[in-house]
Formats: structure tokens, sequence, C-alpha cells
């Protein structure tokens, strides 16, 4: 029986070095915890072997980069919703701040805006990125300053703020694709080239999108293991009185979290964007169910305090091999879904059973 | 009765064993218990008495033995059937829904419905009334429970238990948090359910407790079963060697220090309608006790102290230097260290030993600071040897610890954070003998670092034995003080009283 102690890698932060002490755990144990810490890529790999029996196309390069390509920008999300559900948060506002601030660089970056009497734009990509990057930040920031100053539960504030963050999507892009057949002319461009490479070109063989998810990853992997910031990330989602006994600001930790959410959220955007070679108010609608699905089946505790950035990339690809093994095997979009919110349900009443068992033992 | 019903033990357990990773918790312990009996089970933190008992409460599965109630074997025991059979149990942690109020908490998943399916709340008051009653305090029924002190949240609890006229009650400290007369109170109440042919198994720290309640006692220790004796023959020695496996030479190793400048110096510090006034000092080198009966206003010093309640009024110095503390960051970057009551508090119990320990530092680095994760851990593993920590993992979480272990874990944070000003709120609390003769220890080795440290404690031995000058408090004020040596219980008492 795969009965699982421990949960992540991140979690215990001592790394995989044995310690002395360590030798003095049975070795039962020990190969108990591999599994567990191994589960999702296990799954992952189980996955792939039976697409690869079931369709001759899963194993193609052209399929495999295609699902690379589809999971980094979950990945990506997920790296930020990685460290809100962490510190016992939620996010539920990352796609539409993923589609907000890609509408508001493509617009700057296809657009002349007539501000007062002053025309600005079309700006360039190198314009273009770090103003996606600042309104996901504000974004986050938003969502983190409400939770903190009104005291309202997280899954509520981002539930709000999402509405609101798609309602401004929609005013600023008219509700229309951004450039669309409708808008383009010589004034009214096309997105840079820098963005569509991001989102639809490889390098070195692997599509760019997929560099950029590592990236983030091994950049949100930093955060936690090794930063002030990540222990209390930790901390206050282990355990919230422990944290302020200890003198953690709570609120700034919180407020910091949502931001990074922002971010990711925002890079996510700006690379799906690239991909589809337009931005448009309703796009990234599924990130949110696959971010967060990404992140459970990455091994994080949905309540807080433990987890990891390398689980919900692995959880990011289970989710991206799922959805691209239904499309093989003809599978109507429509059951996708529903199987898509199966699997998520699944996957927490599986954790909450190991936890169950897990805490009983004490 | 008949006599052989009555030599047949309401519970009979053989060779139980249990075993969690890495720790044998149970090995092969025989335990009874008969009609009518109270049978106090000891033992230092960690030594077994609480997977015991959950297993005869049915929460914890046994990996082998038999279990007999009644003379009948019973073989899959789980939390239902264990209901069934008469056993209650009430925890050591609270298991209470706070937003609920008294009666519902005491009537949780058993609800009295009228004819038309409707909860009879008129009904359901009478009864938790009545039920309190029993127990002789006076709770509203009708009071959210989350607003009650912690004596009488724990008084709820016992009165939701036996509401269920309990065949086995299973008490787990159950006096951990209750005031004298409330304990009185609750022994009374043990004699009856006693008189009515209840079995109960009584789980304590309290060595002076053992001759009061019970009539034979068991102590284990690391999971083995020492003896059993009758509390005739238990006098307070042979318990102690027992559970610690050697004779205490000396249970409270105060050591001098000498004592310095000024270390902490308050004024008139007030906190709304719960501080009155308070101002005092402790120098370097010394142990502040103060003691007052529950209530009266320790914890919310220590917690005003800290940062953690607002400040109505006053001043506090530290180093003669006047200092504002709004929040637990500037009481440590002053050199404060509080080890807090409640130890669920003080602990993230997810996390492993290396950044518990470590955990007061992060308020005082910048959110991007790059962290040694070597250093930690080496650091870490000093303090478990120093301190004798076991199991002397890196890596498990500290969940797995037992409650000494835990205090340890919290005590080598302001070891490491190098605190000169200790507030130390109810140390001992919860923990065995070993494991406070070791926070004893720890607190002279601190003093005479030249560490302050202000000890609040209920135990009045040890903060006489301890303590170079005691305060004493009451309802929010502190009403006497006395030198190391002037002090004797009944002063104490009568000065908290």
């Amino acid at each position: 029986m795969i009965q699982p102690p421990d949960a992540n890698p991140e979690t215990t932060q001592t790394g995989p070095t044995i310690t002395p002490a360590g030798r003095t755990q049975d070795v039962g144990r020990t190969a108990r915890e591999i599994i567990t810490r191994a589960g999702p890529l296990i799954a992952l790999i189980l996955l792939s072997i039976y697409l690869s029996l079931a369709t001759p196309y899963f194993l193609s390069v052209s399929n495999l980069t295609n699902v690379v390509r589809q999971s980094s920008i979950t990945a990506i999300l997920a790296v930020g919703q990685t460290l809100v559900i962490i510190s016992s948060g939620i996010d539920l506002s990352v796609g539409a701040i993923a589609a907000l601030s890609s509408c508001v660089a493509a617009v700057l970056m296809t657009q002349q805006i007539h501000v007062g009497g002053a025309t600005i734009g079309p700006v360039n990509f190198w314009m273009g990125l770090p103003i996606a990057l600042l309104v996901g930040l504000l974004a986050g920031a938003f969502n983190g300053f409400i939770i903190t100053r009104a005291r309202i539960p997280d899954f509520i504030a981002t539930l709000g703020t999402l509405a609101i963050f798609r309602g401004v999507a929609l005013l600023i892009t008219d509700g229309l694709p951004i450039p669309s057949h409708l808008t383009a002319t010589e004034l009214k461009g096309y997105l840079p080239a820098e963005m569509i490479w991001m989102g639809s070109e490889d390098l070195l063989g692997i599509p760019v999108a997929g560099w950029i998810a590592l990236l983030v990853v091994v950049i949100g992997w930093f955060i936690l293991r090794y930063t002030s910031l990540g222990r209390s990330v930790y901390a206050v989602g282990g355990n919230r009185e422990a944290a302020r006994v200890s003198g953690i600001n709570i609120d700034r930790t919180k407020l910091i979290v949502y931001a990074i959410s922002g971010i990711t959220a925002a890079i996510g955007g700006f690379v799906l964007a690239g991909r589809l070679n337009s931005a448009n108010a309703l796009m990234a609608e599924e990130e949110n169910l696959r971010s967060i699905a990404a992140v459970v089946i990455g091994g994080s505790n949905l309540f807080g305090g433990e987890g990891g950035v390398f689980g919900s990339l692995i959880g990011a690809l289970i989710m991206g091999v799922l959805g691209n093994g239904m499309n093989l095997l003809n599978l109507s979009a429509f059951w996708q879904r529903i199987i898509q919110g199966v699997v998520i349900i699944l996957v927490v009443v599986f954790d909450q059973w190991r936890r169950r068992r897990f805490i009983l033992r004490r | 009765m008949t006599a052989t019903a009555e030599r047949r033990p309401l519970l009979r357990m053989e060779q139980i064993d249990k075993n969690f990773p890495g720790v044998h918790a149970l090995d092969h312990v025989d335990f009874d218990l008969h009609a009518g009996e109270v049978h106090v089970l000891l033992g230092e933190n960690g030594a077994g008495k609480s997977t015991l008992v959950k297993i005869i409460s049915g929460s914890l599965p046994r990996d082998s033995g038999r279990i007999f109630i009644d003379g009948h074997e019973i073989d899959g025991l789980n939390p239902e059937l264990s209901k069934q059979l008469g056993i209650g149990m009430v925890y050591q942690e609270l298991s209470l829904v706070p937003a609920l109020s008294v009666a519902e908490n005491i009537f949780l998943g058993q609800l009295p419905h009228n004819r038309l399916g409707v909860v009879d709340w008129p009904e359901i008051h009478a009864k938790a009334r009545e039920s309190l009653a029993i127990l002789g305090v006076e709770i509203d029924p009708q009071q959210e429970v989350r607003n009650l002190n912690v004596g009488e949240q724990q008084l709820t609890e016992i009165a939701r238990v036996l509401t269920k006229n309990p065949k086995i009650l299973l008490l787990d400290e159950p006096t951990s948090a209750l005031s004298d007369t409330e304990r009185e109170r609750l022994f009374e109440i043990i004699g009856r359910l006693r008189e009515r042919g209840v079995g109960i198994i009584y789980i304590s720290h309290h060595l002076a407790e053992v001759p009061l309640v019970g009539q034979r006692v068991t102590v284990l220790r690391d999971g083995r079963s020492i003896g059993t004796l009758p509390v005739d023959q238990a006098d307070r020695d042979t318990l102690i060697g027992m559970m610690v496996g050697r004779q205490l030479a000396e249970q409270y190793p105060k050591v001098a220090a000498l004592v310095g400048e000024t270390a902490l110096r308050v004024e008139d510090l007030t906190v709304l309608d719960q501080l009155h006034g308070l101002s005092c000092e402790v120098h370097q080198g010394e142990i502040l006790g103060i003691f007052g009966l529950m209530g009266a206003g320790q914890a919310e010093f220590a917690r005003a102290l800290f940062g953690l309640l607002p400040i109505a009024g006053g001043q506090v110095y530290i180093n003669h230097q006047p200092v504002h503390i709004h929040h637990p960051a500037d009481a440590i970057k002053h050199g404060l260290g509080l080890l807090t009551r409640d130890r669920r508090e003080g602990l993230v119990p997810l996390l492993s030993i290396p950044p518990n320990i470590t955990l007061a530092g992060l308020s005082q680095t910048p959110f991007y600071k790059r962290m040694s994760l070597r250093s930690e851990t080496e650091t870490a593993q000093e303090y478990i040897e120093d301190l004798h920590i076991v199991p002397p993992s890196i890596e498990r979480p500290v969940m797995y610890l037992s409650g000494g272990n835990q205090q340890k874990v919290v005590l080598a944070r302001w070891l490491f954070s190098e605190s000169k000003i200790l507030i130390f709120d109810e140390p001992t609390r919860g923990i065995d003998v070993g494991a406070k003769a070791e926070v004893f220890a720890l607190m002279n080795r601190l003093t005479q670092r030249g560490a302050a440290i202000i000890m609040i404690s209920s135990e009045m031995p040890e903060i006489l034995a301890m303590a170079d000058r005691i305060l004493v408090m009451r309802a929010g004020r502190f009403t006497a003080e006395f030198q190391t040596g002037e002090a004797t219980q009944e002063k104490l008492l009568q000065s908290a009283s």
C-alpha cells in the first residue's frame, strides 16, 4: 500500500543529503517516503506510457512539443499559485490577471493612445513586457491588499477581483481580440515578433515557453527554499499564531505572495497571448482550475504549510498530458472539462484521506 | 453484583503493542481497570499514555494485543464501537467547536428534536444547564465556547462526555487548565461516578494528585509498563523513580546567578479592562516570578509586553531606554523572547526542527534575504544534542515530537536568538518531571549568561524554588512582592485570592 507519511521534498527544507540523524530512520519509512514524493512523477510516467500505447501520435516530437507548450502556461501560473496555497490562501483571479495584463500590454503595443494632448505608443516589446508584469504585480497586490486590510476570506476576495479584472479587460479591449482583423490597420498593428517568439517558437528543440516555465519554477523554488520570505510563507500557512508570536508580519507576507502570483499570472498571460498571436479579455479562462489542480496534484497541502513548486510543475505536465491525451483519443471538449473537474476532486479526496491517516498516528 | 463479576475487570488489555514510524510507542503493555476504580496512568511525555487511551477510545488501531471489555474480547475497536460500549473520553487537546454555544457543544451530534423534527432549543438549554450544574459550574449554556476561558472549556468538555453516561471514562490530563476550586469539584464528581461503578482511567502529570484521586497507579516509561501499585504504596519518590528510571536528586536545581543591571522596567502598564497600572523591574541574571490564580492577568501581562496585546498606557524601558513595542517583531528586536503557555502557538507543526528554531530570526531579516540552510542545520544539530531532543531527527516535522521535546525546540529558538529578556509563561505546563528539571536547568544557564527571566507560573512549588523575587497578581494588579525565602505557599495564596 502506498502510505505517504510526509508530503513533499520542499517541505522539510533540508535537502536530500542524509544527515547523521537521518540514519536512525528505518529503511521502510524511507522507501515509502520516496514513493510518496515521487508519486506525481510516477503518475505522469504511467499516464504517458498508457497514451503512447493507446495512440501512435502521442510520442511524436510535434505532439510532445505541443504538450510542453500547453503545460508551460499552466506551470508558470502554478508557481505563484503554489506560494499562495502554501501560505494557506487561494488565488481564483490568476486567469483574469493573465488576461488583463496581456490585454493592457497588447493594446499599448498595437495602438496609439491619446491622453489629453499627448499621443502614446504603440510601444515596443521591451516596454510592453514590463508593463504587463507591472499590471500583474499591481493586480496581485490589490488582491493581497483587500484580503489583509478588509479581512475577507481569500477565495471571496479573489472571486470578486476575478470579475473586476475581467471587466476592466473587456472595457479596455471593447470586448474585441487585440489585434483583431477588424481593428488591424496601419495604426493598429500586430503584436511584436518577440512576443510571438515567446509563445510559439522553439529554442534548442524545446519551446521557448518551456524554458520560461522552467526559469519561473527555479526562481519559485529558490524563493521558497532559500529566502526569508519563503520560510515565512511556510510558517504563516503552517501555523498563523506561531508565525505571529515569532514576529513574522503575516499581512506583509500575504501581500507579497499575492503580488508574486500576479506577476507569474502576467508572465503566463503574456506567453499565452504570444502563442495565440492575440490577446483578449476572456482568454486563460481555464487556467484558474488548471493552476490550482497542478498545485494540488503536485502534493501541496490545500490548507497550507507544505508543498513545493517542482511538484506543481509535474502537476501542470499531468494536466497538459491529460488534456492532450483526451484530444488524441477524440474526446469532446465538453467531456474534457468534466474529466478535469473530476480529477481535481479525486486528487483532493485522496490527499485528505492520506493526511487523515497520517494525523491519527500521532 | 456477584463476587465473580466484581473480580472480573471492566477492562482488560493484554500485550498491547503499537509502533509509529521510528518509535515503539507501546511495547506489549498489560493494563486493567475495575468498576468503581480510578486507575491513574503516569509517565513522562512520550511514555505512551495518550497512545494507550487512544487505543481504548478506538481512535488509534493497535498493532497487536487483546482487549476485553466485561470479559468479552473486542476485536476491531473504532470510535463508534467504543462509544456503544460505554467508553467516554475527554481529550487533552480540547475538541470543542469554538463558534457554537456551550449547549450545542454538549449535545453535538445528538441534539434532541421535538415531534416536528425541529431542534428543541428550550430542552437543550435546560438539559445543558442541568449537566453543568452537576459539575457545579456556572456557565451560561447559550454562551459561545470561544468566549470561555480554558478552564471553563475543559469543564464543558467533561460535561459533554458525562451526558453519555459512560461506563469507562478516560480523562487525559483533565486538570491542566483548572483552578484549584474547579479541580476539587472535579474530584468530587469523580468520587460520585466511582460510587456508581464507573471505571476511570486518569492521566496526569501532577504527582500530588495521585493519592487524592486514584486507587491504583500504573507507570509507563518508553512505551513499557514499569509497574502497577496501589496508591498507599506509591509515594512520591517511588513514582518519580519509576517514571524517570532514576531518583531525581533535586527536582528544582536552582543556581543563583549574579544579579546585574536593570534589564527591563515597566511603568504603569495598562491594558484596557485587563491590566491596571503594572510597574515592576527585572535585572540581568534574575528570575522574577509572577504568581496568580487563573485569569489574574499574568498571561495578558506577557502578551502586552511582547506586543501581542495593544497597550493603553504606560512605558516600558529596556536597558534604561524607553521602547515602543507594537508587534512581536519589535519585541524580538529589543531582545525579548516569549515561551507561550499554549505550545500550539509556538511551533509550526509541519516544519522540521531547524526552521522552527530559526523562526524568530525571520522578522529581523529582509524578506529577500538568502538563508544558509547548512548553518541552520548545524545550529539545530547543536541544540538537539545540547537539549537532548529526542528523536534527534533533522528532517521530521516537529508534530511528531512529544510535548516536552516540542517545548525544548521553542526554548532552543530563544537561546538561538540570544534573547536577553525571556518571558516564560507556564514553562512546565503539560510536560513531565524529567523535562521540567531540564527546563529549570536551562533557566539557570540563561541567568548565568546574564539573561533576565520573567517566570509566570501557577505551580507554587516551582515558583518558590526557582524565582529570586515573586510578584503576586490579582485582577490585573500586582498585590504583593516577596524576596526569595520570604514567600511561602500560604502567603502567595493569601495575596492572590
